[in-house]
């Protein structure tokens, strides 16, 4: 029709209506997610809880992914290298010194992993030049590499086995055990996360970190200096990851060099990409159905599951680049909005 | 003497490792992607010659056949799912990441997880003044010299080589002038696998055979590539021959785990400092 021809531009900026109902299904789905976490765990087995734990746990490091590459455009894939530099730290603490307070130690943990990022970053994103996105995904991968490396085979941190039967945490007198208890923690942990990213990726720093997804020149034109940007995103992202790592390790009891590693960091790209890239929820939602899948094919084949999983990855990433959260929600919803009205929905790089 | 024997080592390590990062440095200087499936196309390669072995083929018919066999997988790789990933090399490093896992647990269920080795078609040392030294990895070091001097000839003396130069140095121009850009980077892609595919069954006699052999490479081919520099021939040769010789020459000299992570880091930093890769300087 030819109507449509001339109203074509209008068509990047509806009416305000439709942008508001359109907007209204990503809370919903969030608030969905959050009452099935919390009535959910005394309805389970002992071991579906102790999964549900993970899943929350695992999700803090996806959010801590998703807000680097969904939201500053660095793709990291050294996550794992904050969480568990995080975990072998507040281990070291609780093995050596005794330390268990729950609070002292997920501080602790979110300090290293703040740090370690601050250092990655001195080196990798921060510098004269603006570093190129294949350097700083390569460094942060042989970041990832080399300090696996180095806890392989360093024996004061246990070498290939890392470090066994860390102490519960404790809050105050009481024990967290591993089951409803520490699910709760977590879950915890990660609401308070997921609301303070919420806020952060809505703020006006946010605003100004969507502009550079989309275009960094202009952004950088405006007087913004990206690097520096990228870098407290960067930090930020890091001292998530320390906090999931501390919180993995205490879980599991055990610390290894697997959770440094590139293996632990691209399997959190995976978990992100899977679920949806620059949606938070994308990255719970990722970790929770690729961790459920991973286990259902597992049972059915035994060996085999990481080839089905591979090949579903490449589909993933061929056919539906914005994850399975695209499938839900449409782009202009999913980038958000800032501000009156809706933001023209131009897709995300 | 031992000057001789560790000059040696180095130099049959560098060999083959130049073969891997000189596939990868061609696909990544090529397509602008860096393909995550580079350790498994080398894992391919070292598992066709097993199969070779186990159905009673002389192992040297293998590794003729080994760049072939990964060549082919490579081309059709291309074909279906890598050649929708030039314009986004993010995506590239995820797809490619998701097509090794695929190959790689592959290979793993096919080994069943076992460690195996395969004999190399040389066996046994000649002397070099009081030196014994072994035939195979003096025939790695050949066949690596011979397939340099093939590329680079391939590249500067044939038409083929004419037009892949203009298809890296200017695409549009290229296309304009009625090279098909999409078959010059299919043939690419496949070459560079080939490469690897090549590496692999050269050093499965050296190292032994299991799923994840290729892994270990992969990291360290993608940092000779950046320190080379990428979009250019000698620089991926020149990276990788750097890499791959010093992480065979520092474990002499210290730890071999501080030697792994020094390579690492001082790469690093090497292209931090200096982005377009160390021949930078001297071209042009």
């Amino acid at each position: 029709m030819p109507e449509e021809l001339i109203s074509g531009p209008a068509r990047l900026a509806p009416p305000a209506r439709v942008a508001a109902r359109a907007r209204a299904l990503l809370p919903g789905i969030e608030l969905g997610l959050l009452a099935l976490a919390l009535v959910l765990p005394p309805f389970l087995e002992d071991f579906w809880v102790l999964f549900a734990t993970r899943v929350a746990i695992l999700s803090l490091l996806a959010l801590s992914f998703d807000l680097v590459w969904g939201y500053a455009g660095i793709m990291s894939f050294g996550q794992a290298l904050f969480s568990g530099m995080a975990g072998y730290c507040t281990a070291l603490l609780a093995t050596q010194l005794g330390v268990t307070s729950v609070f002292v130690l997920l501080g602790t943990g979110a300090l290293v992993g703040l740090f370690v990022a601050l250092a990655v970053a001195a080196l990798v994103i921060l510098g004269k030049r603006a570093p190129s996105l294949v350097f700083v995904s390569l460094g942060t991968l042989t970041g990832s590499y080399v300090v696996e490396r180095l806890a392989r085979g360093w024996s004061f941190v246990g070498g290939q086995n890392g470090i066994p039967s860390l102490p519960r945490l404790t809050l105050g007198r009481f024990e967290i055990a591993e089951g409803p208890m520490f699910y709760y923690l977590a879950l915890f942990v990660l609401v308070l996360v997921y609301v303070g990213l919420r806020f952060f990726t809505r703020s006006q720093l946010g605003l100004v970190l969507a502009g550079m997804r989309q275009q960094e020149g202009r952004i950088a034109f405006f007087g913004y200096r990206l690097q520096h940007l990228k870098g407290v995103t960067f930090c930020l992202a890091g001292l998530i990851a320390g906090i999931s790592g501390c919180l993995y390790a205490f879980h599991e009891g055990y610390v290894g060099p697997g959770q440094l590693g590139p293996v632990q960091s691209t399997q959190v790209v995976l978990y992100v990409l899977f679920g949806g890239v620059g949606t938070l929820v994308g990255a719970v939602l990722g970790v929770s159905l690729v961790d459920l899948f991973s286990y259902f094919l597992s049972q059915r084949f035994e060996t085999a599951w990481p080839i089905v999983l591979g090949v579903l990855l490449l589909l993933i990433v061929m056919y539906r680049p914005s994850g399975l959260i695209g499938l839900l929600v449409s782009d202009r919803e999913r980038i958000g909005s800032f501000g009156r009205g809706g933001k023209t929905g131009e897709k995300p790089r | 003497m031992t000057a001789v024997a560790f000059l040696f080592d180095v130099l049959a390590y560098s060999a083959v490792f130049v073969l891997v990062g000189l596939g990868l440095g061609i696909i990544a200087s090529m397509m602008g992607i860096f393909n995550f499936a580079h350790g498994e196309f080398v894992l391919l390669g070292a598992y066709t010659v097993y199969l070779f072995e186990q159905h009673g083929l002389p192992v040297w018919c293998g590794m003729l056949a080994a760049p072939l066999v990964v060549a082919l997988v490579g081309l059709l790789l291309e074909r279906i799912a890598i050649r929708r990933f030039y314009a986004t090399p993010v995506v590239a490093m995820l797809g490619t990441y998701a097509i090794g896992l695929s190959l790689r647990e592959g290979v793993r269920t096919l080994l069943a997880g076992q460690f195996y080795n395969v004999t190399a078609p040389l066996v046994g040392s000649f002397a070099l003044g009081e030196l014994s030294v072994s035939r195979w990895r003096t025939a790695v070091i050949l066949i690596t010299l011979l397939v340099m001097l093939g590329c680079y000839a391939l590249l500067t003396q044939t038409r083929m080589g004419l037009q892949v130069r203009a298809a890296l140095e200017n695409p549009a121009l290229a296309r304009a002038s009625g090279i098909s850009t999409a078959r010059v980077y299919a043939a690419t892609f496949a070459f560079g696998a080939g490469l690897a595919g090549l590496a692999g069954g050269l050093m499965v006699p050296i190292y032994s055979l299991s799923a994840d052999m290729g892994v270990p490479f992969l990291i360290k081919s993608f940092l000779a590539v950046m320190l080379g520099g990428m979009g250019s021939f000698d620089g991926a040769v020149a990276g990788s021959a750097l890499v791959g010789g010093s992480s065979a020459a520092l474990p002499w000299f210290i730890k071999p785990v501080v030697a792994d992570v020094l390579v690492f880091l001082i790469a690093i930093a090497i292209v931090k400092l200096r982005p377009d890769g160390l021949l930078s300087h001297w071209r042009r």
